[in-house]
């Protein structure tokens, strides 16, 4: 039996204005991608990858076309709505970590739970669980601003996973990562995929040309899919 | 949103900023001191003014010519006491006497001290006073800050006036003046009308002014052109134009201190609105990450508002209690000075604690408003913006 339809991307554009000068960083991008899949965007910089996992996750809007998680498009979508989308169903993992420098592991990866309405005992136990599947729980009460590079990518981890969503985004995860590091997120990922999640990955490192687990890779040039 | 959750993460927020909280509760409790002080000193001198002239004469009329006030006949007050609905009418002698080599003046009051005094305090310190032993010889009593003075220039139990004859009086300070009635009484030297006369050079049937009481306030307007029209020369003051004048001046006193207050505060709103906006772009890549990790417009600005009210309460309680202790318990030092700087001796008044909830009311609008517009305007357009360009 063939499994759902987890992202539907159709007739995608993003165009960006500077001044009078117009640059298209996306163009007709259609993609489908089911449940479980793993799907490696890959390109060099500048090829766009970055700004359709954006899109994707409803951090920015398109200039054309739609993106649809479970059918609903994001995009489209009320603040409401798509804040609610993004905390229960997309999962995000930044470059740069993103992390807040001055709340430990442990209360950066509390964060997307805040609004769930969940009791805190929920909210702990949800947290636990997140850090452990991301080998990072012996860091918990450290501050994000004295990990390594390995050790905010695993709470960057944790912190994506804690709503258990359906969908991880990934963007360049180990541009920031030595090779060990990167290998270590990959196992992780490999755990993930493992469990069924769906997973975008934006990026350039050869280390994802060859994964362990299926995956597909999507190439990207100049804004579009080739 | 889950509230213990919610509160759990503001809690964080705040003890893990401390350091930007703290630095802004700081400015924040200077800025509501200031303005809370003059307020408090503003609405306690008001209090003391009602009080003061509550007891004081209704109407008051004396003789001006050429613009100038000169001595008032005597017989002018049964022509007052004719007219239907005035009563307590009280002939007045007193004037500044100058204690020309330092540049400073006393305020000499004469009264009968046998008659109603049309003052009710100056009748009540009278009445605890010994008038026989008071009438044996020249005696006066005297303001708090005349006592100072003469003290500071070794006149310690009595002054030498020069009177106008060039003839020197010696007069005994017979009493002093409680501290509560200083608004009024500081730079005051009550003594015998006769005395008083022979010091500032009036006549026996000279008079400095008359005042006289009119119980029905219907007749007050009414009662102005009546008395008006006695005399071309004369000239009448109710109590009413007397409050309007004080009130006028210390206004303008805490006018210019609510101009400045509101230069300083419209810089720290600046500063502020400057950090929470475009310029601050820490502040404005954690509204974008939240935004990115699911929290909606809404929840971030709940966030930033609760945030910004507990700043707002802590600096708020701190500022008006550190005033209350500077203006009530403390005396306001300095900001006296301003207030009432414009007196020749220098003052002991003691500010009556008056807490309005009105003037409460005001220094937390006048705060809080500003404030927080100036940080929850800037956190709404970051918010409303897509999390990507915030996080940029």
């Amino acid at each position: 039996m063939m499994s759902k339809m987890m992202i539907q991307i159709e007739n995608l554009y993003r165009t960006f204005h500077h001044g009078s000068n117009e640059v298209s960083v996306l163009k007709e991008i259609n993609l489908n991608i089911r449940q479980g899949e793993c799907v490696v965007l890959k390109g060099v910089s500048g090829s766009g990858k970055t700004t359709l996992l954006s899109l994707i996750a409803g951090l920015d809007k398109p200039s054309a076309g739609k993106v649809l998680i479970e059918g609903e498009p994001i995009s489209k979508l009320p603040d409401l709505f798509a804040s609610e989308l993004r905390a229960k169903k997309i999962g995000m993992i930044f470059q740069h970590f993103n992390l807040f420098e001055h709340l430990s592991v442990n209360e950066n990866v509390t964060i997307p739970l805040i609004p769930s309405g969940l009791k805190m005992k929920e909210i702990h136990e949800k947290v636990d669980e997140s850090l452990t599947l991301a080998n990072i729980i012996h860091k918990q009460e450290t501050l994000a601003s004295r990990l390594s590079g390995g050790e905010k990518q695993r709470t960057a981890i944790a912190r994506a996973l804690v709503a258990d969503p359906n969908i991880i985004l990934c963007d360049e995860p180990t541009a920031n990562l030595d090779r060990d590091n990167s290998l270590l997120f990959i196992d992780i990922l490999g755990k993930l995929h493992s469990m069924g999640k769906t997973i975008v990955i934006a990026t350039h490192d050869p280390l994802f040309d060859s994964l362990s687990f299926e995956s597909t890779i999507v190439p990207m040039v100049d804004g579009k899919i080739v | 949103m889950n509230t213990n959750a919610f509160w759990h993460f503001l809690s964080l927020q705040l003890f893990k900023e401390r350091s930007k909280h703290l630095s802004i509760i700081g400015i924040s409790v200077m800025i509501l001191f200031l303005l809370s002080s003059v307020l408090f000193i503003s609405s306690s001198l008001r209090f003391t003014l009602e009080e003061t002239l509550k007891v004081q004469p209704d109407f008051v009329v004396n003789r001006i010519q050429g613009g100038t006030a000169v001595s008032t006949p005597e017989i002018w007050g049964d022509e007052l006491l004719d007219i239907y609905g005035v009563s307590k009418v009280t002939p007045r002698v007193y004037g500044r006497y100058f204690f020309e080599a330092k540049g400073s003046s006393f305020l000499i009051v004469g009264v009968d001290f046998l008659e109603e005094q049309s003052h009710e305090n100056l009748q009540i310190l009278i009445d605890s006073t010994d008038i026989k032993d008071f009438f044996n010889g020249n005696q006066m009593l005297v303001g708090e800050g005349v006592k100072a003075y003469l003290d500071a220039h070794f006149y310690k139990d009595s002054y030498n006036f020069l009177t106008p004859k060039g003839v020197f009086k010696k007069v005994n300070i017979f009493k002093v003046f409680p501290s509560q009635t200083n608004l009024i009484a500081n730079d005051m030297m009550v003594m015998p009308i006769d005395l008083a006369r022979k010091i500032l050079g009036y006549t026996d049937d000279e008079v400095s002014d008359i005042t006289f009481s009119v119980p029905n306030p219907d007749e007050w307007n009414m009662m102005t052109d009546k008395v008006s029209a006695l005399h071309y020369d004369l000239h009448v003051v109710n109590k009413n134009d007397v409050q309007k004048s004080y009130e006028n001046l210390y206004n303008y006193k805490g006018g210019l201190f609510l101009i400045l207050f509101l230069v300083v505060l419209a810089t720290f709103t600046l500063i502020l609105y400057q950090r929470y906006s475009m310029v601050y772009s820490t502040e404005r890549r954690h509204i974008g990450l939240l935004r990115a990790l699911g929290w909606s417009i809404n929840d971030v600005l709940k966030l930033k508002f609760m945030e910004t009210l507990v700043v707002v309460f802590i600096s708020y309680i701190l500022g008006v209690f550190i005033a209350y202790v500077y203006v009530f318990i403390a005396g306001a030092p300095l900001l006296k000075e301003v207030f009432l700087g414009g007196q020749n001796l220098h003052n002991t008044l003691s500010f009556v604690p008056v807490l309005d909830f009105s003037v409460l009311t005001s220094i937390f609008l006048l705060y809080a408003l500003p404030f927080i517009a100036a940080v929850l305007i800037p956190v709404w357009r970051v918010s409303v913006t897509d999390p990507k360009e915030a996080m940029l």
